[in-house]
């Protein structure tokens, strides 16, 4: 997760010490540095949704699977990962609403001193259920709109979802609980980004997320209308404009872009181009230690049936299940070799990835994207825009305004 | 004098909704011993086969495959709530040596 506000615009934000280590340079209140070190770590509560999105990563079902973790099962895993010293779990499906479970699970992780988030489509969200969940620890909640009312509908393949979404937002800010848009880029819904962005900030969201297409679950059939490699780099460059045109308005609303590391170069360069070598070298500097594309390292998955894998978007391949193991011990046994070079990766990347200069705030983007487009996963991220002259040379902070 | 561990008996929950989880074994070199390395979600053991060697082909020289409703699990961890403790019985002698 790379945040264009705070690297173009120095806004400071809860979740900064996560992604940068740079909890010392931010007003806010920070989670603590002992946890930096442990992945945040999604658990997909279940297969079951009510919607059926065209993109979803988790092949969520309009019905529910057979051995989805029960309510004491889940208590067990969060007091797994609270021993571990897990930062954040972000409840995630399918669609966690749909289990009437989900206020007890976040109350108990709360208690347990893990900082609950989550990630809904909004639609179940009534006003009494976000004071529920603000009641039982919720910190965060992202919703996901994948454009204006047809398009949006269209993609989650329900009529009316985009208005029961926009109510699910409304009924978390009436409680106070911080709400953040979340909005998959493809070639369908790019021309509407502007206008969900502007439509959500009048009704007061701030934060808004950008996720990159991964090609896991839904996501690998829909990769024909993925956004080309020039589509994106205008997407991104759109994306920081945007940011600075509000900031300079006076809004600070929080931009941040999920699932293609390209974008960390390209910031440096964006940063480069329009605010010269000092602030290329600041973006730079943040981006090294935030450590590049976080698979098998800053990021975990558990999904509805205990299965750990590398990131959420990589379902088809799991390092065990916690009902055999603890979390902990599966994540630290170092004889898995795919975990052990994954997390050593800059070492094996191959093509253009093994030579790029901007290697260190990258480290290959998405394995899985390359495993799916090349049958490798250490060969290069099909889905990199950044073009042959930037990443040729070692940045040198010295060019502007190229 | 060594404890005796409490295991359980990991229960029989399904591990994929779908299509069928195959645990994956591979062998570093032929003199190397079988090792446990994740699990891969297909639908048959040709295509799970065909993912463990895009996953694995730089690496292993053999790849085993088993489903993994075919494994029976046996653990001190007791997270599953069908996991149910296993006493057998193994004499008066007690264990000297690790």
């Amino acid at each position: 997760m790379i945040s264009i506000s705070k690297l173009l615009c120095d806004v400071g934000a809860e979740g900064d010490g996560l992604r940068y280590d740079a909890a010392s340079e931010t007003s806010k209140p920070q989670i603590t540095e002992e946890k930096q070190r442990r992945p945040v770590v999604v658990w997909n509560l279940t297969k079951q949704c009510n919607l059926y999105c065209a993109h979803c990563y988790a092949a969520a079902d309009t019905e529910t699977a057979d051995g989805e973790l029960s309510t004491s099962e889940g208590k067990r895993l969060l007091d797994d990962l609270a021993s571990y010293g897990i930062p954040v779990v972000l409840f995630s499906g399918g669609e966690p609403l749909v289990r009437d479970d989900l206020t007890e699970l976040v109350e108990y992780a709360a208690e347990s001193g893990i900082r609950p988030v989550l990630s809904t489509n909004g639609t179940l969200v009534t006003p009494e259920k976000a004071r529920e969940l603000r009641d039982a620890g919720l910190q965060y909640a992202g919703i996901s709109v994948d454009g204006l009312r047809g398009r949006n509908d269209d993609f989650r393949g329900k009529d009316g979802a985009f208005d029961a979404a926009l109510r699910g937002i409304r009924a978390f800010l009436d409680a106070d609980v911080k709400t953040g848009l979340r909005y998959t880029i493809t070639e369908r819904n790019a021309p509407d980004l502007r206008d969900v962005v502007d439509l959500l900030y009048e009704e007061g969201v701030n934060r808004f997320c950008f996720y990159h297409l991964d090609y896991g679950g839904r996501g690998a059939d829909i990769s024909n209308v993925d956004l080309t490699p020039g589509e994106k780099r205008k997407a991104v460059r759109r994306l920081c404009d945007m940011t600075r045109e509000y900031h300079d308005r006076g809004h600070d609303i929080e931009t941040l872009l999920v699932g293609n590391y390209a974008d960390a170069g390209f910031l440096v360069e964006y940063a480069r181009e329009h605010e010269g070598r000092d602030a290329a070298k600041r973006v730079y500097d943040y981006l090294e230690q935030n450590g590049g594309d976080p698979t098998g390292e800053r990021i975990a998955d558990v999904d509805y049936q205990g299965n750990v894998h590398m990131t959420q978007f990589w379902q088809g391949y799991s390092l065990g299940n916690v009902r055999d193991r603890s979390f902990g011990d599966i994540w630290d046994d170092q004889t898995n070799p795919l975990l052990d070079r994954v997390r050593a990766r800059d070492d094996y990347l191959t093509g253009r990835c093994a030579e790029c200069c901007y290697r260190d705030i990258c480290r290959g983007g998405s394995r899985l994207r390359a495993l799916s487009a090349h049958d490798d996963p250490f060969a290069p991220d099909p889905q990199c825009y950044l073009h042959d002259d930037e990443i040729g040379i070692a940045p040198s902070f010295e060019a502007s305004g190229d | 004098m060594v404890e005796k561990p409490q295991r359980f008996r990991v229960g029989d929950k399904p591990r994929d909704a779908v299509e069928t989880e195959w645990e994956v074994f591979v062998r570093d070199e032929d003199d190397s011993p079988l090792r446990h390395a994740g699990g891969i979600t297909a639908p048959s053991l040709e295509i799970a086969y065909e993912q463990a060697t895009k996953l694995f082909a730089w690496y292993a020289v053999d790849i085993w495959l088993c489903p993994a409703d075919g494994v029976a699990r046996f653990s001190t961890h007791d997270l599953d709530d069908d996991a149910e403790p296993v006493r057998i019985e193994t004499g008066g002698e007690d264990r000297s040596f690790e």
